[in-house]
């Protein structure tokens, strides 16, 4: 089970990515982004970024996700739509789900699929070596050139967020 | 909106584009449109009426599902060529991924839905920089990917945009809708060209496609100038711009003029840019689609005529005090409104000139 693992957490976060993609009410797709979150994690763990890893679930599921659940549960309605209260919501749940698992049977079956594009085999999904340089991981020497040579890259993505805020701020004035 | 913020919104979408366009990098260039469809919400939610919300709603959702697209498509070229420059994208799905993606910005039928209620829904000034400063960033990606973009489907969305530009476009009295279907018909023109511009490898230098940069400056100048005729009278229909006989009439007759630029009449510079692109079309080897083409930009002409007949060319019915207003001085400050109107309208003579890019 171990060599699958990474092709079963990706099956697992597409499913949950459907969960919710069919529209439930933000507080129940804020949770299913938690655990598909937590998913991305664990498979972004398995390819050796243990740094990255636990960035996401610190910066992400800790920090972004915490505050839209706050935000929402201030925001919510007295009902809210669960995947199984509206027939449309579960008819597109349960067809997410039906892909997926077919898509699934699939890979298992040729070790091949092509959708357009040839996503080839369970070998991709299996654990393999990145071929990393010496004793130097790839993802921390990254995140160091990050900011030592990417300097204009933190100068933007600052900048970026810093707009964010701003527009948030402005749209949401109201008058 | 208080000066600080407008300065450092208005700076971030002009940033957004700057990193667009300068930018090698995919990562880069989709960060720029981010950084630009972020900070133009704000722009184009000036009012805080439902109709701006959900106008910029829907500009938002589409503007977002295209750079997804976009980042699909950059990741299936990263796959498949391992690198991440721009540079001529070898994987045929990688490709049609980011041009679908790249139209759905621009509003290209058939992505055009939003294009006229987006427009419609916001102010004119708003409406102003939508229709022409954010069309700068796709095109400049789309110019720089041409040579690795499928020539059927370009060709086809191209020629979709001008019909369904002209023909959305008829049953329209708001000004705000017909310039946004006039921006959808202008931008199927300067696609249709976009993959037979020259780009000449001759010793690893490019040579600019000029017909398409001629195509897109000239549609700039007369979108902003239509934009600006039509903030001086705060005109947003057709029956508006009609009293425009009272209040300012210099801009009656330069409505005329300007209208029948942007419809693609000889003598005015508006058909620079159809004269260029039939001609380069034709010198492809495609006969039936600028034929077609220019056919179906009548349907365009035809409705900008009506604009100009309503304004400079007939009085509607009125009531007499209607035709009586106070002669105000307007205050409202158009900056360098009168050259651009000039090169809108009187570019025509000096077209030959475009043979020193050669």
């Amino acid at each position: 089970m171990m060599t699958y693992i990474v092709f079963i957490l990706s099956i697992v976060f597409v499913m949950s990515f459907v969960g919710f993609a069919t529209k439930p009410s933000p507080i129940y797709g804020g949770l299913v982004l938690i655990i598909s979150g937590g998913i991305g994690c664990a498979i972004v763990l398995n390819f050796g970024g243990s740094f990255l890893g636990l960035m996401v679930f610190l910066i992400y599921l800790g920090g972004m996700l915490v505050v839209f659940g706050y935000t929402t549960a201030m925001a919510t309605e007295q009902y809210p739509e669960v995947w199984v209260s509206n027939k449309a919501v579960l008819a597109a749940f349960i067809t997410g789900l039906l892909s997926e698992l077919l898509t699934a049977c699939y890979i298992l079956k040729d070790d091949e699929v092509e959708v357009v594009l040839k996503f080839n085999g369970m070998g991709d999904w299996v654990i393999y070596d990145t071929g990393d340089s010496g004793f130097f991981s790839e993802e921390a020497m990254g995140i160091a050139a990050l900011y030592s040579y990417g300097t204009w890259l933190v100068i933007v993505t600052g900048w970026s967020l810093l707009t964010g805020v701003l527009v948030i701020m402005e749209v949401t004035r109201g008058n | 909106m208080k000066p600080p913020i407008l300065i450092a919104i208005l700076a971030t979408v002009m940033t957004g584009t700057m990193i667009v366009m300068l930018s090698s990098h995919w990562l880069l260039i989709w960060i720029g449109f981010e950084m630009n469809m972020l900070a133009i919400i704000p722009i184009l939610m000036k009012k805080f009426n439902p109709r701006a919300m959900e106008a910029s709603t829907k500009y938002f959702l589409t503007q977002a599902t295209a750079s997804m697209l976009l980042m699909m498509g950059v990741t299936i070229n990263l796959l498949y060529s391992g690198q991440w420059m721009i540079s001529k994208i070898s994987n045929p799905a990688a490709s049609i991924m980011m041009t679908i993606a790249l139209t759905m910005k621009l509003g290209l039928s058939p992505f055009h839905f939003w294009v006229p209620e987006v427009t419609q829904g916001i102010s004119l000034s708003s409406g102003m920089i939508l229709l022409t400063w954010q069309k700068i960033a796709p095109m400049s990606i789309l110019y720089q990917i041409s040579p690795s973009i499928n020539t059927d489907l370009m060709t086809l969305m191209a020629l979709t945009s001008v019909l369904t530009g002209g023909w959305g476009g008829l049953n329209q009295t708001q000004l705000r809708k017909i310039m946004a279907y006039s921006s959808i018909a202008h931008m199927g023109w300067m696609t249709a060209i976009i993959i037979y511009s020259p780009t000449m490898m001759f010793l690893n230098l490019n040579y600019i496609n000029f017909y398409f940069y001629i195509k897109m400056s000239l549609y700039i100048l007369m979108t902003l100038s239509t934009f600006m005729l039509f903030m001086l009278s705060a005109s947003t229909t057709t029956l508006s711009l009609s009293h425009t006989w009272n209040k300012i009439p210099l801009i009656a007759s330069t409505i005329l003029t300007l209208m029948l630029s942007l419809g693609g009449l000889p003598p005015l510079s508006g058909f620079i840019p159809k004269w260029m692109i039939i001609q380069e079309l034709t010198k492809n080897d495609m006969i039936v689609v600028p034929t077609l083409m220019a056919i179906t930009a009548l349907l365009n002409l035809y409705f900008y005529m009506r604009l100009t007949y309503s304004t400079a060319l007939t009085m509607f019915p009125s009531a007499n005090n209607m035709k009586m207003k106070w002669q105000f001085e307007h205050t409202k400050k158009m900056t360098l409104l009168p050259p651009l109107i000039i090169t809108s309208t009187m570019l025509l003579p000096i077209m030959p000139m475009m043979s020193i890019l050669d």
